[in-house]
């Protein structure tokens, strides 16, 4: 069968469309996977730093579109959704694992800048710029210190600076407000900050 | 941080430390106004602590823009695929 006879119900702007996955149609569905599993996966494993898991969770998150379809709210993106379903799962799985994140709320706190009548409190250490273009392990660094962070934080970095969605589907996807986003977003880049900072600032001497 | 800027602060004229650490986000974002961006600026280009910050500031971003970088395992959509054919009751 000719392609675009056979998906011609399936698909609209090379999309998946919208009545044929609420429809639980097949082929709507695999281009859904085809198109969704890389960024979802990659959301995934910043999240859960497993592979396994993450793998596990993507498909998990696929069924539960495909059986909880009828709840689905035109108001919101299909895409918005399937991730709603991911990240819950996904938080569900680091409970029942009992992998908590190793900061706290008070952590993040003593890791933001502190000021005295406006100034400073103390100069913030100077990076230096040879470790950050050619710390062969930079990335892994900044992974492990995103997985520090506690999870509410975790999933707004991941989504917003690695993946890039805007702060308004980040605020859909985890049920919050822009506005809270913006402010985590905010928080969670200044501990990530400080944490980066022990790996990348300059060598300290002793005077001795 | 040099004295010019140090007394626009003081006498409010500009926005101190702290208010520029407050705007770095919409900095970054583009969204704030221009009078704002053009304190900030002059702030930055005058005060060295917050020039090293926005500077890791910016760096960490950039770090995690780099962050997509991640292998994706071969056939994970087929396999997804296999593993709805068996759970899903496709129409």
């Amino acid at each position: 069968m000719v392609e675009h006879e056979r998906n011609n119900h399936t698909v609209e702007d090379g999309q998946p469309s919208l009545d044929a996955l609420l429809a639980g149609d097949e082929r709507a569905f695999e281009m859904l996977v085809k198109q969704e599993s890389p960024r979802l996966f990659r959301v995934l494993i910043r999240i859960l730093n497993d592979e396994e898991e993450a793998k596990n969770i993507l498909q998990e998150t696929f069924l539960q579109a495909f059986l909880r379809r009828d709840t689905f709210r035109k108001e919101s993106k299909w895409t918005t959704w399937l991730y709603a379903i991911g990240i819950n799962l996904a938080r569900a799985s680091l409970r029942k694992s009992k992998r908590l994140s190793s900061l706290g709320d008070q952590d993040v706190d003593r890791m933001q800048p502190s000021f005295a009548k406006g100034m400073f409190v103390e100069s913030p250490a100077s990076w230096d710029p040879l470790k950050l273009t050619e710390h062969s392990d930079k990335h892994e660094i900044l992974y492990q210190a995103i997985d520090k962070l506690p999870e509410d934080y975790r999933e707004i970095v991941v989504l917003r600076d690695i993946e890039e969605h805007s702060s308004e589907e980040v605020a859909n996807i985890l049920g919050i407000t822009s506005g809270a986003v913006r402010v985590r977003l905010h928080r969670a880049r200044h501990a990530l900050r400080a944490m980066l900072t022990q790996h990348f600032e300059y060598e300290k001497h002793s005077a001795g | 941080m040099k004295p010019l800027i140090l007394l626009k602060t003081l006498f409010g004229f500009a926005p101190n430390c702290q208010k520029v650490t407050d705007f770095l986000a919409d900095y970054v974002e583009g969204t704030l106004p221009e009078k704002t961006v053009k304190q900030f600026e002059e702030h930055i280009g005058m005060c060295k602590c917050c020039g090293v910050y926005f500077d890791q500031y910016r760096n960490t971003i950039d770090l995690m823009k780099e962050g997509k970088d991640v292998k994706i395992p071969a056939e994970l959509a087929e396999h997804t695929m296999s593993f709805l054919r068996k759970n899903a009751n496709f129409s």
